[in-house]
């Protein structure tokens, strides 16, 4: 027993007096990043002094910490990727890293984490890079407060800010993305959560799902992308308190939902999206407590989507509040404010006594030929979706909001 | 007597613009993908179909086009062109019927089926040995990933 206890004790101590710091700078003794983590062994942490450091595909397999001064920049020279980690217990932060090569072929990355655990990834700025942080085969990482941006020339040859492909259990927050492809991409990630992050000014997506199931986002903000966020082919998804702003384009979402199942969304502010939410063959979500404000459509229904349940939402001043391609309707809306509900509320219980129909024959001719957008706010439009409001024929007969409030009820700031 | 001629010359002319049935260039970063409404970003894996009538469809990936043609919409058409991205040209298209595909987990695709594919079977087969995977032919290749779906 006493031996054992020794044992243990001597082994702490030994790591500990032998952990050692290893500094680096252009007047040291170890002058490259290189070099250091070739001297150095588990444990031991690696002090980079200010300067430019040139370095490309640098390996790094051991457990080490690896930080720096301010001004510390890891120069990728446009050859390759910069850093390749594949190792256990590992930590970088404070540094800046740039210049990866554009590469069709070869997914060049400033950090790239391979079959790693335990690591996080902090205080990194990241510029002029093609893929930012790439994580492939790792799980328990943490990515905070890292800034990564890139200056796209061409669309189509930027790629992802930070690309998780294989993961589970990462931590994803407080991290500025923008000018990529994609802001954050989850490919088969599983258990991982993404918040507090600003995402904006993006080619494709803020952020974008891909097989990922049980995963959450919430307190983001997806500003001005291509499209705010797209959630595909995924189970168990948490999205909330997030900020959806101005996704405005041709055909731009704020969210785009493609063969979800089992999602809540609830508490999410959409303003001023080309369409608020797209939804295609997506079933069993709940929306609740949502805010769409000033979007051209609040919610587009694609076909295909089953026992989803709109319920306390508020829809303020949207062009077209729900659009739908189909007569069936096997959804729930229930107890939304709708800023364009004209009934009256004689029982004074703050519901209105006759229901709502959020769908308006104009948005089917719409859906049909999308040019007639032109005749939007025309008098002939509200002469037929008045028509339809009085004896609805194309739209579906069951899609109706019975106890719409009078009052809107959300308030996120 | 000289305006009515510029007319029917202008008439035929845009007959003409109308009426041709070719493949349009992708845009890519703002055109979006048929099937599956993504924006089409991946230069080594974008496709794209058109009807016989000039009908333009364009994919972000190649099982999107798979997917695409034999659903409702596409199964009872005349199709035109069926084009896919040579991998090793991006930005080029191949025709899909005389192509080589690659299935590599080592080669991710946009919507995860993995599939690349190859003007010539040399290409194919050197990107198959240096990242492992599959090689099929158009009929195959279709057959694998309806019997996938």
């Amino acid at each position: 027993m006493k031996k054992t206890a020794f044992l243990i004790l001597s082994l702490l101590f030994t790591s500990f007096v032998f952990a050692k710091t290893i500094k680096t700078c252009a007047t040291c003794e170890v002058k490259t990043l290189g070099d250091a983590i070739a001297l150095a062994e588990s444990g031991d942490s690696i002090f980079m002094q200010k300067g430019t450091y040139y370095e490309s595909d640098l390996l790094i397999d051991k457990s080490v910490k690896i930080s720096g001064e301010k001004g510390t920049i890891i120069d990728g020279k446009n050859m390759s990727g910069v850093i390749i980690v594949n190792t256990q217990n590992f930590s970088l932060k404070n540094i800046e890293i740039q210049n990866v090569a554009v590469s069709y072929i070869k997914d060049n990355a400033a950090i790239k984490i391979n079959n790693s655990e335990n690591f996080i990834v902090e205080n990194v700025t990241i510029q002029n890079v093609f893929f930012g942080i790439m994580i492939e085969k790792s799980k328990k990482g943490i990515i905070r407060n890292n800034n990564v941006s890139s200056n796209i020339k061409d669309e189509a040859s930027s790629g992802n800010g930070i690309h998780a492909w294989h993961c589970s259990e990462l931590e994803i927050y407080n991290n500025e993305v923008f000018n990529m492809r994609d802001g954050i991409y989850f490919e088969f990630v599983e258990n991982s959560k993404i918040y507090n992050n600003n995402s904006h000014n993006n080619i494709r997506y803020g952020l974008h799902f891909m097989f990922s199931n049980h995963d959450e986002y919430h307190h983001n903000t997806f500003k001005n992308n291509g499209a705010g966020v797209a959630v595909m082919f995924s189970k168990f998804i948490n999205m909330y308190r997030n900020k959806f702003i101005y996704n405005w384009g041709t055909a731009s979402y704020g969210l785009l939902l493609k063969e979800i199942y089992d999602a809540e969304i609830y508490e999410n502010t959409f303003e001023e999206n080309t369409i608020g939410i797209n939804i295609e063959g997506s079933t069993r979500i709940n929306y609740n407590n949502n805010i769409f404000r000033s979007n051209g459509w609040a919610i587009k229904v694609r076909g295909a989507c089953y026992l989803n349940i709109f319920k306390n939402n508020d829809f303020l001043h949207n062009a077209l509040d729900v659009s739908y391609n189909s007569k069936l309707n096997d959804n729930l809306f229930e107890n939304n404010y709708w800023s364009e509900y004209s009934g009256y509320d004689l029982d004074k219980n703050g519901m209105g006594d006759v229901p709502y129909r959020p769908v308006k024959l104009f948005s089917y001719v719409v859906n049909e030929s999308p040019e007639a957008l032109v005749l939007l706010r025309s008098l002939f439009i509200d002469i037929i979706n008045f028509s339809e409001k009085v004896s609805p024929i194309f739209t579906p007969d069951n899609l109706i909001d019975e106890k719409p409030r009078l009052k809107p009820i959300n308030d996120f700031n | 007597m000289k305006k009515p001629f510029i007319v029917i010359v202008f008439c035929y002319l845009l007959f003409l613009i109308s009426c041709s049935v070719s493949p349009e260039e992708i845009r890519y970063g703002s055109d979006q993908c048929a099937y599956c409404s993504m924006n089409i970003v991946d230069k080594t894996h974008a496709s794209q179909v058109v009807t016989s009538k000039g009908k333009q469809y364009k994919y972000d990936a190649v099982e999107c086009l798979i997917h695409h043609i034999h659903d409702e919409e596409l199964a009872n058409t005349e199709l035109a062109f069926i084009l896919v991205t040579d991998y090793n040209n991006p930005g080029t298209m191949t025709q899909a019927k005389e192509a080589h595909f690659l299935i590599s987990k080592n080669i991710p695709s946009p919507m995860g089926a993995n599939l690349s594919a190859f003007k010539n079977i040399e290409a194919a087969q050197a990107t198959q040995q240096e990242n492992g995977g599959e090689i099929y032919n158009w009929e195959t290749i279709n057959e694998k990933m309806r019997l996938k779906k």
